[in-house]
């Protein structure tokens, strides 16, 4: 490498590079590189290697950040997430809950007096928390097209009389949804969501400075899960 | 917080997810910050979260449990890249009406295409996510230290032997040892060079 060394080079390089170097150490530089195109060529090299560095340290040090807890929502949206990727289970519970939904819808069709009654006696005794506002919402990926969610939501709507009932067909948009929360912070707030395709209820719920959140299969039924949703959202309002 | 059960996570084990979710949470979260802080930090959370939901898609690819950080933050890199590009397309496209000196102005003052402009950007996720595990065990911590200190912090050579209490003259060799396993990990993904010789043209 002609006179100078190769750690010699580097360093004026590097300097150079960083705008770090003195006018004595450019001009060396760009001597010895003047005179040896090789030199110019790992010069150059040097500059993008510099500018792919600059991008990876930071990533290498992100990559093994540890401190940050994971939201509430966001753990919920993911483990839907895990249960539409990986079926198993979830697919086997399903398809019963698809056979189950048919028998249960017809039963409901059949037998809404009856339904009615069971509303009456026995719902409002959980669901008027004190003061706890109660916000509900339902996800049907594909309940708009086969039109057998006004069952489900009449069925929501018997469960908490004083909450309108939130439609969402895409996750994105209920994601959004679970994320804004009444401002009122002195009441207990609850989340209930009805997810039809993962097959169950989750409810997620602020009092004073505490989060829970508790996930409920349909089994045997929706309406015993949102039976066990209210009871545990009266439990969390101390009722 | 421990390490997650591969098998258990390919498998679908929800509660093997939740401890996974909660152990990649940080690097997502903290990727996904480095690139959208400036521009969209209101994007990082969703971005965070969409790079998880990708990554489970993909775990059945994935061979060793030690790969789990890397690729996510592999994903959440391509996933603000693509979020970024995104906005300011539409930002651009949206003022069809501007004069050209404005939109010259703009685009000078407008630093947030650059993000798209790195020699990482078009990187296949696996192949970043690849440089990426190597250098976190191929890097050793005094080196990578000063390599940050350097490129990142603008440190001078005089600076960082002060800083670290090193000969002057070790400074260069740290950082010439420290770009020369960058060039090697380099070597090994064709891509990488592919990028790098386009910046060199």
């Amino acid at each position: 490498m002609n006179s100078m060394n190769d750690q010699r080079f580097f360093d004026l390089a590097m300097k150079a590079i960083a705008n770090h170097a003195t006018d004595n150490e450019r001009a060396e530089l760009e001597s010895v590189v003047a005179s040896n195109p090789e030199l110019k060529a790992e010069l150059e090299r040097l500059r993008a290697e510099s500018r792919v560095v600059k991008e990876v340290l930071p990533l290498v040090e992100a990559a093994e950040a540890k401190e940050k807890e994971l939201p509430g929502y966001a753990r919920v949206r993911l483990q839907s997430k895990v249960r539409e990727t990986f079926g198993g289970t979830s697919a086997a519970r399903s398809e019963a809950e698809t056979a189950h939904i048919e028998g249960w819808r017809f039963w409901m069709i059949g037998l809404a007096a009856t339904t009615a009654l069971v509303a009456v006696l026995l719902v409002p005794i959980l669901t008027k928390p004190s003061g706890a506002i109660v916000q509900v919402a339902m996800l049907d990926l594909v309940g708009a097209t086969r039109g057998t969610n006004t069952v489900d939501v009449e069925t929501l709507r018997q469960v908490w009389k004083e909450s309108p009932v939130e439609s969402f067909s895409s996750p994105p948009a209920l994601a959004e949804w679970e994320k804004t929360w009444p401002e009122k912070r002195k009441r207990p707030a609850f989340k209930v969501i009805y997810d039809r395709s993962a097959g169950e209820v989750r409810v997620m719920g602020r009092s004073k400075e505490k989060e829970f959140q508790k996930t409920f299969p349909i089994e045997p039924d929706l309406q015993t899960a949102l039976r066990r949703a209210a009871s545990f959202i009266a439990g969390e309002t101390g009722r | 917080m421990s390490v997650p059960e591969l098998s258990a996570l390919k498998s679908g084990d929800a509660d093997a997810w939740d401890e996974a979710f909660r152990w990649l949470w940080p690097t997502a979260f903290a990727v996904a910050q480095l690139k959208l802080q400036p521009y969209l930090p209101e994007d990082i959370e969703d971005v965070a979260v969409e790079a998880l939901e990708e990554l489970v898609e993909k775990v059945a690819q994935i061979k060793e449990v030690e790969e789990l950080k890397p690729l996510t933050a592999s994903i959440a890199h391509n996933l603000a890249v693509s979020r970024l590009r995104e906005r300011f397309a539409a930002k651009r496209g949206a003022g069809v009406t501007e004069s050209l000196e404005a939109r010259r102005e703009a685009e000078e003052n407008d630093t947030g295409p650059a993000s798209g402009d790195s020699p990482l950007a078009d990187l296949e996720q696996t192949e970043l996510a690849g440089l990426l595990g190597e250098l976190q065990t191929q890097l050793k911590p005094e080196q990578r230290r000063i390599l940050n200190d350097f490129f990142m912090r603008g440190l001078s050579y005089e600076q960082i032997a002060a800083k670290h209490n090193v000969a002057l003259g070790s400074v260069g060799v740290y950082l010439k040892r420290g770009l020369e396993a960058m060039r090697r990990q380099g070597a090994q993904h064709p891509k990488l060079l592919k990028e790098l010789e386009a910046h060199l043209r």
